[in-house]
């Protein structure tokens, strides 16, 4: 008590007062300036230098604003004008040229008389640094590729971001359950009563429903936001849209189950049953042209009938000739002699459809361990496959070339054709058993023989086809492994 | 009989023959068509009151047609059967193909080769 009399004494001493004011002046976390009525700047503290410059003899707009002219929203002018405080947002400029966001406030300073406004004292702050971690913030929140809410004690929603408004709707108030899952009782295992009880971090996945009604899968994990007295405030989820990855798990275990049918007995069991439908539809119709002595109708079926018994004799072979497990047999033949064998078989058949079908034999090739029956059955799959491909491809001009050529110690078959091409989901299923792109005409173990055959030489086949340009496939067998096999099959 | 719109879907033209065959001589309109990819336009243009659907297709599963089928607001209610070689009817469950348990069973499930009388019952109760 004793001293703040004294204080009391002393600050009636106007020299006290000033001394005071002075430091406040200087001390001030702010930056002052006193401004004339020309916009002159007569007076500035310490901190005012030191964020905007030199101020001597230079107007308020050229040290603020870096203006050659006063500015259009100008708050010394206003005070002047008003003789009232104004308070205002600004951008300006700083010492080195940065941009600088502040906050003024303005006030009058009357002269000795009381009568008129001497000068403007301006105090601004400078707000950048908060403004942009609030800026910074409010983007996070809102625009951050999760769903995030604040959730209160009650389980009400006191907060949501925008990812959330869009999805859910504009809930706030709305307890969480309601609004995630459309339920009036909290959910089982709720991961945010978890953390309410023990401050603690828990994760969950669960699927919710949407605004529209729309099913939302997603992995919500909850944190505290915790209180002074260290209880749990609030709890905020936030949660990753999980639906689009869900709905791709699920694609690829149902296109997997009906791979995995393709590729067993049931694939087998699958054909024969297609067949058998064929041959009873054939039957039918048969049947049915004979009852009301429809000629044609006859024919249909009896087409019907013969193209499904031609299926059953392909699809035996085939079988036998894919179930035959046995080493090749390696004969030292010429490699482009095989290639003539299948021009001779298949150009016939070409010239009727239109195709022109010819070989491209490498002079310098050299003789190579082969299974020539092996390598027959390759080339006539095919072969047979690209006449089809271009009987369904849509341009005129179809040619099928067979190519073999040396490269880089490797002999290589080639069979291109300028049909109908494949696109990249069948390119993937065509070394499946059983797949067949040919509707009815087909077995789907064509390739599926070739590959056999081809990797029991050691060799390897590649496709390499555009959708309504045609493919390329292509035999490797390199040299060398060639040899290894044929020694070894001598021994 | 009113004519009855039937919508075919199957790889195999012979079975698509084979059913428009049935369902003609018992008084149906057929519709038949080979690439599943087409189907719901088709399903658009002709609003079928009864779709015959294959599973084993080389472009798109018979089972992903059916899926978009029933999530489709104006078409989910079209009456399917599925005629498949892949099981055996008394096996057949449309959840160990999709995942999705909120898709429902279809109509009705037949091993190919069909039994016509059997087949043409369905599609008569179907459709009435």
């Amino acid at each position: 008590m004793k001293n703040l009399e004294a204080y009391k004494k002393h600050a009636g001493n106007e020299k006290i007062h000033s001394r005071i004011l002075n430091e406040l002046y200087q001390q001030i976390p702010d930056n002052v300036a006193v401004i004339d009525r020309n916009f002159n700047i007569v007076d500035a503290n310490n901190n005012f230098e030191d964020h905007f410059g030199k101020w001597q003899n230079k107007k308020c707009y050229a040290v603020y604003k870096k203006l050659d002219e006063p500015c259009d929203n100008c708050p010394t002018k206003d005070v002047f004008n008003k003789g009232t405080p104004v308070i205002c947002d600004a951008i300006g400029v700083d010492k080195i040229g940065k941009k600088t966001h502040y906050i003024a406030h303005s006030f009058p300073i009357k002269s000795k008389n009381g009568k008129e406004i001497e000068y403007a004292m301006e105090l601004t702050r400078t707000v950048t640094e908060t403004d942009r971690w609030q800026q910074e913030y409010h983007i996070l929140f809102d625009r951050v590729p999760c769903f995030i809410t604040v959730i209160g004690e009650d389980f009400r929603i006191v907060r949501a971001n925008e990812a959330f408004r869009n999805n859910f709707g504009d809930m706030v108030g709305h307890h969480c359950f309601e609004v995630y899952k459309r339920r009036k009782t909290k959910c089982r295992n709720c991961p945010a009563e978890k953390t309410f009880k023990d401050g603690k971090v828990h994760h969950s996945q669960k699927t919710g429903i949407g605004k529209k009604g729309q099913n939302i899968n997603y992995a919500v994990s909850t944190s505290a936001l915790m209180r002074g007295n260290n209880s749990v405030a609030h709890v905020i989820e936030i949660s990753k849209d999980i639906t689009a990855l869900k709905q791709l798990e699920h694609k690829v275990i149902e296109s997997e189950r009906l791979g995995a049918v393709g590729q067993t007995v049931a694939g087998l069991a699958h054909s024969i049953k297609n067949i058998l439908m064929g041959l009873e539809g054939g039957k039918y119709i048969v049947s049915l042209g004979l009852a009301k002595d429809d000629k044609a109708m006859i024919n249909q079926g009896w087409e019907m009938l013969e193209r499904n018994f031609e299926k059953t004799t392909s699809l035996v072979k085939d079988f036998l000739s894919f179930s035959k497990g046995r080493l090749p047999e390696l004969k030292m033949v010429n490699p482009g002699d095989l290639v003539n064998e299948i021009i001779d078989l298949y150009k016939d058949i070409a010239a009727q459809s239109g195709i022109n079908l010819k070989s491209e034999i490498d002079d310098k090739i050299k003789s190579a361990p082969l299974d020539s029956a092996g390598i027959h059955t390759c080339l006539t799959n095919l072969v047979s496959n690209a006449i089809d491909a271009c009987l369904m491809g849509e341009h005129k001009g179809n040619e099928v070339i067979i190519r073999v050529f040396e490269e880089r110690g490797q002999l290589i078959f080639e069979v291109k054709d300028n049909g109908s091409g494949l696109d990249n989901e069948i390119k993937k299923k065509i070394f499946t058993t059983f797949f067949t792109t040919k509707g009815g005409g087909g077995t789907g173990l064509g390739l599926l023989t070739t590959r056999k055959i081809v990797q029991e030489h050691g060799g390897k086949i590649m496709v390499d086809s555009q959708k309504g340009k045609g493919s390329k496939f292509r035999i490797i067998f390199p040299r060398k492994r060639l040899m290894t096999l044929y020694k070894e099959t001598k021994e | 009989m009113s004519s009855k719109k039937i919508l075919i879907i199957d790889d195999e033209p012979d079975v698509n023959t084979y059913l428009e065959a049935v369902l003609k001589s018992n008084g149906y309109d057929t519709y038949s068509i080979s690439e599943v990819e087409n189907a719901m336009d088709k399903v658009k243009e002709i609003h079928p009151k009864l779709i015959c659907l294959d599973i084993m297709m080389p472009k798109e599963t018979g089972i992903s047609f059916y899926s978009k089928l029933r999530k489709d607001k104006k078409f989910s209610k079209i009456p399917v059967i599925i005629i498949s070689g892949v099981v055996e009817s008394e096996k057949f469950n449309i959840h160990s193909f999709v995942s999705d348990k909120t898709i429902p069973a279809p109509e009705y499930y037949m091993e190919k080769p069909i039994n016509v009388n059997k087949f043409i019952k369905k599609v008569k109760q179907l459709t009435n």
